[in-house]
């Protein structure tokens, strides 16, 4: 009876409110995804499988693409056993455009590679991304809420996302579908350089899920 | 076959962990319960051979662990799966509810789907990556193949992924119908190439199986299959179907979400969506369930991807578990509409 009067009995519930709140903010999912067409790009710093360090913010003024990568994954193979990739890459990066490649593999898993082994595989890929950046603890990836290998991002000189999705209209594993196929990278970006609105802004990226470190089972 | 087997050994070695070493000792005990000890021993020991010639390899204890593994799950799978076209990870057969055609009829064909644990194959909407199986037909003129009916798949959820599909086991129905004029014949062959995408949590497989079927064409009714009927019939009962007629579904579009209310006459404690288009509602957010004594609300984030407004929302309702309903709601601000469920939802 003595402590109801030091201590209401209403505002007991207010002691637990901290204990809500940190809750709420530890257990519920970001409501937005940090990558959103038309929204700033978000920054990130990543080590390249050179060992150099690249970060986004250092390259506005100039067109950056992401692309999620995972070596063995079937969708991704049909872009680089056709060449079409690389071909892009030299194509865009020829123009001035920022390409990094990225690798949100868990160790163990599909697509994980250490820097070493990346650098072979460019090597032997005869790719030439701007640089390959090694993500096996999921940040970039997260970041940009990447789902799929090959997901593809367009960022402008401004940092603004411009383009996120597949990298073309044709969402399979056979290497006959590479020539047929509109690649919405390219389109993106021709687009934009012309000071055009980019007209396929957002698409559903197609591929194989991105094998993050936590999944939960 | 001993290549194979050795090659999954090295695929073991590359990623083993805790969960698969667990999983392989399961699948070994359950083995040489069956009396298979002697055949293990046999093929490991060959296995183990080939590997020990090849240069600049040490046999390791844990490669030799890992090997095990490979063999276990290779003869597992063997001997679990009914005979079948292998693809990774599993198997696949062509089969049919009837033991032959019949003019004038539709005669069920199932594409028949076998899986290692662990790994799944896809939905008609694949959810946030992977590949729905695709299958070209190969027939005799007059048969032609409907379109496949797709079972309630599952949510396969990875960190921030969700995809839709099938683990274990699953039978794709195509219906084939038999044009009325077709006359009766000896065995014609229906020819199936299939492609498809198996995947487990840490990697994907493309697959391509060559399938056929031989059945005699009568002008006889058509005589069920002993053999596979149950199946049929089973997988029949539980795809999903259009909602009672007196349901009442409603779509309203809430800013950055779609609610669909459902009134359904009873209370319902358990709800999933299954959008059949991709890219309308975000496949891993939760999907928030408000129900009452007689309708419930279900609140669907949209996708990111959505940038267009769209007019319909079409999908699989599983309500309490185990019933998979078929509807295909308009999208309004506000009112309830009737339920057109069926109407070339597949």
């Amino acid at each position: 009876m003595k402590r109801s009067t030091l201590f209401p009995m209403f505002l007991y519930p207010m002691l637990l409110y901290p204990v809500l709140v940190a809750l709420v903010l530890c257990s519920a999912p970001p409501l937005v995804s940090a990558a959103k067409v038309g929204a700033a790009a978000p920054d990130f710093t990543g080590t390249a499988s050179t060992g150099k360090t690249f970060r986004l913010s250092d390259y506005r003024g100039k067109y950056v693409v992401l692309e999620w990568h995972n070596n063995g994954c079937p969708f991704v193979r049909k872009q680089y056993n056709s060449g079409n990739m690389q071909q892009l890459q030299k194509q865009w990066t020829g123009q001035g455009v920022v390409w990094f490649t990225i690798l949100s593999s868990a160790p163990g898993k599909q697509g994980y590679a250490t820097a070493q082994e990346e650098n072979d595989y460019l090597a032997k890929m005869q790719a030439e991304p701007t640089a390959a950046l090694l993500d096996s603890a999921g940040q970039i990836g997260h970041l940009y809420d990447a789902k799929t290998s090959p997901q593809m991002v367009v960022i402008n000189p401004q940092g603004v996302v411009i383009y996120d999705g597949a990298i073309d209209d044709k969402p399979t594993t056979d290497l006959n579908d590479v020539p047929g196929a509109t690649n919405y990278v390219s389109l993106a970006l021709q687009q934009a350089m012309a000071g055009k609105q980019v007209e396929t802004s957002a698409t559903r990226p197609y591929g194989c899920s991105v094998k993050y470190a936590d999944a939960t089972h | 076959m001993f290549l194979n087997f050795v090659m999954k050994g090295r695929g073991f070695s590359r990623a083993v962990n805790p969960a698969k070493i667990r999983l392989c000792r399961l699948w070994r005990s359950v083995l040489v319960r069956r009396s298979q000890r002697h055949h293990i021993r046999k093929t490991l020991r060959e296995g183990f051979r080939i590997e020990t010639k090849m240069p600049g390899r040490s046999p390791s204890s844990a490669f030799y662990r890992a090997l095990t593994c490979g063999a276990a799950l290779l003869l597992g799978a063997a001997s679990a799966l009914a005979e079948g076209t292998p693809i990774p990870h599993g198997t696949l057969e062509l089969i049919a509810r009837n033991q032959w055609i019949a003019a004038g009829h539709t005669l069920d064909l199932g594409l028949r789907f076998q899986l290692e644990t662990g790994w799944h194959i896809y939905w008609v909407n694949p959810g946030d990556s992977g590949e729905p199986p695709r299958v070209e037909w190969q027939l005799p003129p007059g048969l032609t193949a409907g379109a496949m009916e797709w079972p309630t798949p599952r949510r396969l959820e990875t960190a921030s992924i969700v995809d839709y599909g099938y683990e274990d086991t699953v039978l794709l129905i195509v219906p084939l119908h038999a044009a009325a004029s077709l006359a009766a014949q000896p065995p014609v062959r229906l020819g199936a190439q299939v492609r498809l995408l198996v995947c487990s949590h840490e990697m994907c497989i493309p697959g391509k199986a060559e399938l056929a079927l031989t059945l005699p064409v009568k002008s006889q009714a058509p005589a069920p299959d002993a053999l596979t009927a149950d199946l049929f019939a089973a997988t029949r009962k539980s795809l999903p179907r259009p909602a009672a007629g007196n349901w009442r579904f409603s779509v309203t579009d809430a800013n950055d979400s779609f609610v669909l209310t459902a009134k359904v006459g009873h209370q319902i404690t358990q709800v999933v969506f299954f959008p059949l288009a991709e890219s309308q509602i975000e496949n891993a957010a939760p999907q928030k369930l408000l129900a009452e004594k007689a309708e419930f609300r279900l609140t669907l984030r949209k996708s990111d991807r959505l940038l267009k407004p769209i007019e319909r929302l079409k999908g699989v309702l599983v309500l309490s578990g185990d019933q998979a309903f078929l509807i295909d709601v308009p999208i309004s601000k506000a009112g309830a509409v009737r339920n057109n469920s069926g109407n070339g939802a597949h």
